[in-house]
């Protein structure tokens, strides 16, 4: 099977449409697969969003990852359940989209995503504007095929620097070559912001359980990450300079902002609340 | 089209909200950002951020700025071609877009001018402009 419309893609069904202004979905987490992290689940939203904004400007363009002020995390995902999946579109033009979204979980909220905002890029540079119409017919008209996506590799950080409980320095290796970027896209590969995300996240867990800020022991999840701020593509084989620094707050929280770089110049920026409680 | 310029108490009444927008859109502090520093040159700040600090303005003031709106401000009454030739600011146009910048210090005018670089330009003070300009076009609306 292609990995086209299947290796990164977490949108099987648009259920209810209002052009260029709201839509629900579906995506059926295979049951097979190892896990399904908070930020694929972020993925799917903005996936379903950018199938609005695309269908809206007769997929002349594309929208990337940008912008998202605050993505709230509430539940875990499991392989084997179905995320319900809602947008609304603030504003959509040639230029970018700004939106909201969420993802339900058997009724009750396991993520939301506000003030999103992805700039707009020339569609053709990253996938076939044809072969996108038709996959939206698809999904609009009894939805594709389930079981399409088989996992994916979450690629971690190598640590190579910091203080312990306190702050990290390290390398994430991007993949030379993986499924996921025939994906993403099939004519222009990129690194998915959402797993260079996840990495980060991966990261400012392991630091805080390091810190003393909690007792050793405490269960502890990502309950927002906040000021997302993509500013460049990541190649494939790309070696990201990546940096936590954990700031300790009130009500058994902590901060720690996070960022990327590729040969000195900043990729991605963003801050990620971390919370004493196991994400159910 | 006639308007009225801009006045500095205006700009002064915007400023404050403008600044700490910017502060947050940038990550550094709010003291970071006068009136007239230079947006990309002095405080590093990209496309995205661009991007970013109108979408933030826009919630924060409660107004709309169509993107390219500062280009087609400065433009004043002058058509695109009468403003720029192959991408270069033309004689006339840069007039106006000195008139229209007029916080920018001059040597920071550069020519030949691309219109690709006008962004260079920007300060703080161009997006006070901006903000006061929208609140004045939703009032009029």
């Amino acid at each position: 099977m292609s990995d086209h419309f299947a290796a990164f893609s977490f949108v099987d069904r648009i259920t209810g449409l209002v052009p260029g202004t709201r839509a629900h979905g579906s995506f059926a987490i295979p049951a097979g697969i190892a896990s399904f992290p908070p930020c694929l689940m972020a993925e799917a939203v903005g996936q379903l969003a950018a199938w609005v904004a695309m269908s809206h400007i007769e997929f002349r363009g594309r929208p990337v990852a940008a912008l998202a002020r605050e993505t709230r995390f509430v539940r875990a995902a499991k392989p084997g359940q179905t995320l319900d999946l809602a947008v609304e579109i603030e504003d959509c033009d040639d230029d970018a989209v700004a939106y909201r979204g969420w993802a339900d979980i058997d009724g009750a909220r396991a993520i939301e995503l506000s003030d999103c905002l992805g700039p707009m890029l020339p569609a053709a540079e990253f996938d076939d504007p044809l072969a996108m119409r038709e996959r939206f017919a698809v999904l609009n008209d009894g939805g594709a095929a389930p079981g399409r996506f088989h996992g994916v590799e979450l690629p971690r950080v190598t640590r190579d620097g910091g203080v312990p409980g306190s702050s990290a320095q390290g390398t994430l290796a991007v993949p030379v070559s993986a499924p996921f970027f025939n994906d993403h896209f099939p004519r222009r590969p990129v690194f998915p912001a959402t797993l260079m995300l996840d990495a980060q996240i991966a990261l400012a867990l392991a630091l805080a359980h390091e810190s003393a800020h909690w007792p050793a022991g405490t269960p502890l999840s990502p309950a927002r990450m906040t000021h997302v701020k993509v500013r460049s593509f990541t190649p494939p084989g790309a070696q990201l300079a990546v940096g936590a620094q954990m700031r300790p707050g009130a009500d058994g929280e902590a901060t720690v902002m996070l960022s990327a770089q590729a040969d000195g110049k900043s990729v991605a920026t963003a801050r990620v609340v971390i919370t004493e409680r196991k994400l159910q | 089209m006639t308007t009225t310029a801009i006045t500095q108490a205006e700009i002064d009444a915007v400023f404050p909200t403008v600044a700490e927008t910017m502060a947050d859109a940038l990550g550094c502090d709010v003291e970071d950002i006068t009136p007239n520093v230079s947006l990309i040159e002095g405080l590093d700040a990209e496309s995205i951020d661009f991007l970013d600090m109108v979408f933030r303005l826009e919630r924060a003031f409660k107004i709309k700025i169509p993107r390219g709106k500062i280009v087609e401000n400065a433009r004043g009454n002058l058509t695109e071609t009468e403003f720029e030739q192959k991408g270069i600011v033309s004689e006339v146009g840069m007039a106006q877009l000195k008139a229209y910048l007029s916080e920018v210090p001059a040597d920071r005018f550069k020519s030949p001018m691309k219109v690709a670089d006008i962004p260079r330009l920007f300060t703080p003070e161009t997006f006070c402009k901006l903000v006061v300009q929208a609140q004045r076009d939703a009032k009029a609306a």
